[in-house]
């Protein structure tokens, strides 16, 4: 009887295990499909071969502030890599969790590739886009994401906001100048992702302000026979972060699995897949190899130009700030 | 001269007026067209730009509608379910309404309206893998004023194949016991269910394998008598009983009429000790269809060692026509304290059912193509039911005179019952049923029962129930 009873228990603890499978939640931003399907099968292998275990990485892409509202409500995500630290920051403060210093955990501020901002317009250019100054003229019709839900938005936005500050020297021209771009919006999608769907297949509007990573992607998939990238005179650095969710890890033990696997987007083998995805890569080597792929723009970053995301995002994106007296109008 | 010189500059200058008049036609419709070629194009981008707007509206609704709770109330039950369905909570319930009338019985009292059961089933799920459940029976016994909790469960169901359930729910034996009572043939379980345990206390892994033609389950429990419920989380010792199904449907999802065949065995196995001041575990009685009681040990009589059952069992669904056999072998050694047996009881029954209406038979019950409704002229689904059943008790429960473990004048040795009813469904919801049963009563050898025993007579009963269950 004992026996038998050993073996049930037996039995019970092996179905157990087999609910236990590894599996780990990558919630992402709207771009970085293409960039994660290849690096989840890299880091797949690489878990095997270190452990001898077997993962199944999901992943989950969206508007990076919409993601992460998602997380915050209860979205079970191991792990988040998107598109800004504001929006990683702000399932510390609002959601409690993860530490607010998360950014220091990781080389680089956790921004294990970088990204700008640049423009992509039909073939031939039948507008004449040139730089930052062109898309607030009147009569082109412009395609931005919804910075209240897009983190790429946001970088779109910010960028436009350092041209116009240097160029016409201070907030309110640069707000001004801002609200005529945002008049030639005509439709705010609530990711990269889907802005790029509204220009490239919906075939609205002259100029997508897009991630670079998106608009070589955009010439790879649908043509450079249809669409050129137009780099403009200036741009900012765009510096999509990763993070481990302190508090979901612990729940499902899954704590030494998304470390390792956001500390091996620094590898080379996940380094050489970021350029490959047109991503920036990091590592100067890697860099270095990819530099070919990427035009020569003059960059400015968030820290220098508006003090860090925290206070960007306060002064620009959060309610009531400036974006909605630019879009309200 | 000079005219041939007038008239060739009258001939330029028109000529060159009339270049210039085409031109400037020419250079106006060019104007003309180009005006409305970007027009168009102005109004194509505009169209677009509304199209992608509800395009965008569309989604947003669409994502709106699966992060929204859901509430739904339908012929199932009510539920209640988190947007992407991963908890969810339903609310179900089960109400009989029997009345049962014996004829020629020297038994006074037992004609009577009952509420056979009366039950608020509660189910759900959490993360989409961890079911519960969670079943108060306000009847039957329970109905004299105690509730009681017949079902409280949780399954942990990562897979169909593998499950693991904890708590208290029914042992994986009986075909017919493990049918819900709501669609079981007649109103009352063949004696065969009496001879198997209900519900027990335990962990059980269970789950459906090879495209869900093999159905497994193994558990240990607290060890539980015939046809009881532990409902009481009661167990008289360290040893635990273990509980295995084996249930196979071979030409499950084909097309042939050997689809809905199904056979399989179910088995118990344990030891019992009841003398060291634990309160026994035999059964409190064996009853008839009509719910009297048939045959009991004497109430000093506990288990003492080694108790199993095992129940080779079948089924046959094919259109209108449902059959179920089923044989049980319950065997336990019981003593009251002087005189200890080894006994080995046994029941088998054959039971069927035809839907006169031409609705499909199941062991889910029978869902009528039309509800009852006077106003339609619709009368919903109607059944024929009929069953075989007998039962013998082992001799050695009546050896030994008056210290023999059962009372033959009050006990008998078995029984054969004959029974045949009208089940009509008037809804998917709602079952009458109109069944007679007739049971003839075997006698120990020599046994004289006594006047006012159940036993004393064959029993005739008719019990009519009405069911609503959702």
């Amino acid at each position: 009887m004992k026996r038998i009873l050993i073996l049930i228990t037996a039995l019970a603890a092996a179905a157990s295990a087999f609910a236990k499978d590894v599996e780990l939640l990558n919630v992402s931003y709207d771009p970085t499909r293409e960039l994660y399907v290849d690096y989840n099968a890299a880091f797949v292998k690489h878990w095997k071969e270190k452990t001898g275990e077997t993962v199944v990485i999901k992943q989950s892409h969206g508007g990076s502030g919409k993601q992460a509202r998602s997380v915050i409500d209860g979205l079970d995500a191991d792990v988040v890599t998107l598109a800004l630290a504001a929006d990683v920051d702000a399932l510390s403060t609002h959601g409690k969790l993860l530490p607010a210093d998360w950014q220091k955990r990781l080389p680089q501020n956790s921004a294990p590739y970088t990204s700008t901002i640049v423009f992509l317009v039909r073939k031939g250019n039948p507008k004449a886009v040139k730089d930052w100054d062109d898309l607030a003229k009147p009569g082109i019709s412009i395609v931005t994401p919804n910075p209240k839900t897009s983190g790429g938005a946001r970088w779109n936005y910010l960028a436009a906001w350092g041209y116009a500050l240097r160029k016409y020297g201070s907030d309110e021209k640069a707000q001004e100048f801002l609200a005529k771009i945002f008049k030639n919006v005509p439709v705010l999608d609530s990711g990269a992702r889907g802005a790029t769907t509204t220009f490239v297949q919906r075939e609205i509007g002259d100029v997508l302000i897009s991630w670079e990573n998106e608009a070589f992607l955009a010439l790879k998939e649908f043509g450079a026979d249809k669409f050129e990238i137009v780099v403009p005179s200036i741009s900012i650095l765009a510096e999509p972060t990763v993070a481990w969710v302190d508090k979901v890890v612990k729940k499902k033990h899954t704590e030494a699995i998304a470390k390792e696997y956001l500390e091996y987007l620094y590898s080379d083998e996940a380094q050489e897949i970021a350029g490959r995805n047109f991503y920036r890569p990091r590592t100067p080597a890697i860099a270095e190899k990819y530099a070919q792929t990427f035009p020569k723009i003059e960059l400015f970053t968030i820290d220098d130009v508006f003090g860090g995301w925290t206070k960007a995002q306060k002064t620009h994106f959060a309610d009531g700030g400036i974006f909605d007296k630019i879009y309200a109008k | 001269m000079r005219t041939h010189s007038t008239l060739t500059r009258t001939v330029l200058v028109s000529g060159l007026l009339l270049a210039g008049a085409t031109g400037l036609y020419a250079d106006s419709q060019e104007d003309e067209i180009r005006l409305l070629r970007d027009q168009i194009q102005a109004l194509d981008q505009k169209l677009k730009v509304l199209e992608r707007k509800q395009e965008l509206r569309d989604e947003e609704a669409t994502a709106a509608a699966k992060s929204s709770v859901k509430v739904t109330a339908n012929d199932k039950g009510f539920s209640v379910a988190s947007g992407d369905s991963a908890n969810v909570l339903r609310l179900r319930g089960l109400v009989q309404g029997d009345s049962r009338w014996f004829f020629n019985e020297n038994v006074s009292n037992n004609d009577a309206f009952v509420l056979r059961r009366a039950r608020l089933i509660f189910e759900g799920t959490f993360n989409k893998i961890f079911e519960y459940q969670l079943v108060p029976e306000f009847g039957g016994t329970s109905g004299n004023g105690t509730l009681t909790i017949l079902d409280a469960n949780i399954n942990i169901a990562p897979k169909k194949a593998y499950q693991l359930r904890v708590g208290r729910f029914r042992e994986p034996v009986g075909l017919e016991q493990l049918q819900s009572d709501s669609w079981a043939f007649f109103a009352e379980r063949s004696v065969v269910s009496q001879f198997l345990p209900n519900r027990d206390l335990g962990v059980m892994l269970a789950g459906d394998i090879l495209d869900g033609k093999l159905s497994y389950a193994i558990g240990a429990f607290n060890g539980t008598s015939d046809a009881s419920n532990n409902a009481n989380n009661s167990d008289t010792n360290d040893d635990k009983d273990v509980a295995a199904r084996l249930f196979a449907t071979p030409w499950k999802g084909s097309e042939g009429p050997l689809s809905g065949l199904g056979f399989g065995i179910g088995a118990t196995a344990g030891h019992q000790n009841s003398l060291n001041g634990a309160s026994g575990s035999l059964t409190s009685g064996y009853r008839t269809d009509g719910q009297q009681s048939w045959f009991a040990y004497r109430s000093t009589v506990v288990p003492q060692g080694n108790t199993s059952r095992l129940s080779p069992q079948a089924s046959y669904y094919y259109g209108p026509l449902g059959l179920m056999a089923e044989y049980a072998v319950s065997k336990i050694e019981a003593t009251n304290g002087t005189n200890q047996q080894s006994i080995t009881n046994k029941a088998w029954q054959i039971s069927g059912g035809y839907v006169l209406t031409g609705e499909n038979a199941s062991y889910l019950g029978v869902v009528p193509k039309t509800n009852f409704s006077l106003s339609d002229g619709t009368w919903g689904a109607f059944e024929v039911v009929a069953r075989y059943e007998a039962a013998r008790i082992d001799d050695d429960a009546f050896v030994g005179g008056a210290n023999s473990l059962a009372n033959a004048s009050t006990a008998a040795r078995g029984l054969n019952g004959y029974s045949v009813g009208l089940n009509w469904y008037l809804s998917k919801t709602v079952r009458a049923s109109f069944d007679g049963f007739h049971t003839d009563f075997k006698y120990a050898p020599g046994a004289a029962p006594a006047s006012n025993a159940v036993i004393k007579q064959d029993e005739n009963a008719f019990i009519t129930r009405l069911q609503l269950i959702f």
